[in-house]
């Protein structure tokens, strides 16, 4: 289990456009560098640095260097803990088919062609 | 060197960097964070050869070769799915002790871009990470892994051929 003041880090991490849309990048491009995801946003690199402070102390975000770079991680494991806290199996099962009917029709409402 | 990718997974454990070592690097019955699996090995040093078989020891799930091994801090060894015809990648296990706990870390490398063998490592290291989580503080994994484990043990008979012990000799 989490300690309370660990999920309090994760929350206020997440309560962040920015920060999410930061998540979306390191996960969609693992072992990316600060650049990379500065790249992605008009604000300044300090900004960004900020930002990824923050996911680094709810261990959303794992950062190591390696040579001159420092190479970005996005760490699974504290949504999970959060996820297995209010979910059973039984839950994660049909909670999972609405999601999937969510994205299927959402998705096909998106397509011209229907 | 083809295309590779990483996956890195961090969890804090409340319990001694001795026991998350152990749980780690035991040989003496099935690894929970594991996937229930044994460690069969040579030897735990640079060199050894490591392989993860079924409980009943009748298949092979994982073979590798021991790269790194510094108690209680680091074990590093390769991975190759025997179910699977991709390249080898890397596991780097790391521990730091830390805030009455333990820090521990689980680095996939060099995983093959693309492969089943990326995808299936990916989807599993969160479980693997939980499952000593839990192994530590509670001295067992949680209910849903222990259903799994379950399955595990039906689906043993229906396990490729070509995965049986005799075909994957330690040396």
């Amino acid at each position: 289990m989490m300690r309370d003041e660990e999920m309090d880090a994760v929350f206020h991490a997440l309560a962040s456009g920015a920060r999410r849309r930061i998540l979306d990048i390191i996960k969609a491009t693992p072992g990316c560098s600060v650049n990379h995801v500065s790249a992605h946003f008009e604000t300044s690199r300090i900004q960004t640095l900020k930002h990824l402070r923050v996911l680094e102390d709810a261990g959303l975000v794992l950062s190591e260097k390696r040579g001159r770079v420092r190479v970005l991680h996005f760490n699974p494991v504290p949504v999970q803990l959060i996820h297995e806290r209010w979910t059973t199996e039984f839950s994660a099962y049909w909670a999972g088919q609405l999601t999937a009917l969510k994205y299927r029709v959402e998705s096909t409402e998106e397509s011209p062609d229907g | 060197m083809a295309d590779t990718e990483s996956a890195v997974f961090r969890i804090f454990i409340r319990g001694t960097i001795q026991r998350v070592w152990e749980e780690i690097t035991r040989t003496d019955r099935e690894q929970p964070c594991m996937f229930n699996m044994v460690l069969h090995t040579d030897g735990l040093r640079p060199g050894g050869r490591m392989q993860m078989r079924t409980k009943s020891g009748k298949f092979v799930g994982v073979v590798g070769d021991v790269l790194e091994f510094d108690p209680p801090r680091r074990y590093v060894h390769t991975f190759k799915f025997t179910n699977f015809d991709d390249p080898p990648c890397k596991v780097i296990y790391e521990l730091v002790e830390k805030d009455g706990g333990v820090e521990f870390t689980m680095t996939l490398a060099e995983l093959p871009k693309g492969t089943r063998t990326a995808k299936q490592m990916t989807q599993g290291g969160t479980m693997i990470v939980n499952t000593l989580k839990s192994v530590v503080e509670t001295g067992r994994p949680s209910f849903g892994t222990r259903m799994l484990f379950v399955l595990f043990a039906l689906m043993e008979p229906f396990t490729p051929k070509s995965q049986r012990t005799e075909n994957w000799p330690l040396r």
